[in-house]
């Protein structure tokens, strides 16, 4: 076995190992779950286990190197406006993809009792998700401190928070959650560190990151948004 | 038998992650034809990668969708229903560090964290930061449930903390802090740890599962803005002495 895989193996190894030995330990001495789900359990863990090991393996050699080219592409070869539609486009696309959007959307669906249907719903949160990655671009080639913006986004969001119905308070800030999927986090965090690295001169750890953090903020205050409205 | 064959039905997880690689794909396929331009074997090694990462996260969503969910859901309901619901308390805290730690965009956070920051900031450091923050939340969502708190009364005294330690931490870490937020809400922890909450709060009397397993997730997402900042604090001045 290769060194590099050997330590991958006990890098997963150490991720999958405690959260197993953690329910077996409660299911021998208080939980006493029924056999069929328990055995189901463990087959899930070796599942869980030998795709956390694959995963790992792909992202370093395939979707991080792609974030961080089309990152470090983008600002040398094309404008603003081409910067900030990609950025838009990006955002919203893997919105529309990501498949917990459409279990948001159910949720929602019955919590409105049908009133926002769940195409109104997917359209806001990946409006909310390309405006603020764009945002969030636009932050890095500017240079534009990453506080003065989440802390005016919070605050908006704080305030909204009171006028929201309050049973769209905790999906708004589930929104923000949903998006942020094992696909989409490792090639937008790439992005941001190629992007970032090509615009050499401030400090890269503050630039590199927070695209991801920024982007989840849209999403809360377009739901309180769509949730104020349809009250 | 015919309970355990269940796990050959993946197709379901298969369309999820096409459908989440697709668009990613496609911009990189735009990117490679018009900018790029990369050799021929470069980009056969990059599709070698996606290959790897999309396999490995079909198997990963279908062994929590098929063996994580089910047994989360039934160990809430069996601890919902003890006479001693306390003990939720500290098992929440327990499962909500094991679960993180088993968190696929976690692990890849915090490699690109020690990868940017040349090795400074460990990645196993950030884990165990981020790790001891969602356990504290979860700890904290399960008083929750059992005593019917509102959510708003963690979640607005929370960000206004956030936004009041903005002023005080370093820009790095406010990055860092933030996108860790969106990463733990990740599969492992959202689903399992959710399923869990949802169990409890379906065998307790006026309860809403829907409402309590949403609760949750927003406490999840705010754990590690909050221990990251506050680590960040704790590093500069500490650097600074």
């Amino acid at each position: 076995m290769p060194s590099e895989l050997k330590e991958s193996f006990r890098e997963v190894v150490w991720a999958i190992a405690p959260l197993t030995l953690v329910v077996v330990l409660l299911q021998v001495s208080v939980i006493h779950m029924p056999g069929v789900d328990f055995m189901r359990f463990l087959v899930g863990a070796l599942l869980v286990f030998f795709g956390f090991l694959l995963f790992l393996q792909g992202v370093k050699i395939g979707l991080l190197p792609m974030g961080e080219m089309v990152g470090a592409e983008l600002p040398k070869r094309a404008g603003l406006p081409v910067i900030l539609l990609t950025a838009f486009l990006l955002g919203f696309l893997v919105t529309v993809a990501e498949p917990d959007v459409r279990v948001l959307s159910h949720q929602v669906d019955l919590v409105s009792q049908g009133e926002i249907g769940k195409n109104l719903l997917i359209v806001t949160v990946a409006m909310g998700i390309g405006i603020f990655v764009c945002i969030a671009m636009l932050r890095i080639i500017l240079g534009i401190p990453i506080a003065y913006l989440l802390a005016a986004a919070y605050l908006a969001v704080l305030a909204l928070s009171f006028f929201t119905p309050p049973d769209f308070v905790p999906i708004a800030f589930d929104a923000g959650g949903v998006t942020t999927g094992p696909v989409t986090v490792p090639f937008v965090l790439a992005l941001g560190i190629g992007t970032a690295s090509v615009l050499g001169g401030r400090s890269t750890m503050a630039d590199a990151f927070g695209l991801v953090g920024l982007a989840s903020v849209g999403p809360v205050l377009g739901v309180m948004l769509l949730g104020i409205v349809y009250r | 038998m015919n309970e355990l064959l269940e796990f050959l039905e993946v197709e379901e997880v298969l369309v999820e992650v096409l459908a989440a690689l697709g668009p990613l794909v496609l911009l990189f396929a735009v990117f490679q034809v018009f900018f790029l331009k990369l050799p021929r074997k470069y980009v056969f090694n990059l599709l070698k990668g996606l290959l790897l990462s999309f396999l490995g996260l079909v198997l990963f969503l279908q062994g929590v969708k098929v063996g994580f969910i089910p047994a989360g859901a039934r160990m809430g309901e069996i601890l919902g229903g003890f006479a001693q619901r306390w003990v939720l308390v500290p098992i929440g805290f327990i499962l909500g560090f094991v679960a993180t730690v088993a968190e696929p965009a976690v692990r890849i956070l915090s490699y690109e964290i020690e990868k940017t920051s040349g090795g400074a900031i460990g990645s196993r450091t950030i884990l165990a930061v981020l790790s001891v923050g969602v356990a504290f939340f979860v700890a904290l969502g399960m008083c929750r449930i059992l005593w019917g708190v509102p959510i708003l009364y963690f979640i607005v005294p929370g960000y206004l903390a956030a936004v009041l330690m903005l002023k005080f931490t370093s820009p790095a870490f406010i990055s860092i802090a933030f996108d860790a937020g969106g990463v733990a809400t990740g599969p492992m922890t959202v689903t399992f740890v959710m399923a869990m909450a949802v169990g409890v709060a379906s065998v307790m009397e006026d309860r809403s599962p829907i409402l309590d397993g949403f609760g949750l997730i927003s406490l999840v997402a705010l754990a590690p803005i909050l221990a990251v900042m506050g680590f960040g604090l704790l590093y500069t001045m500490r650097k600074g002495k």
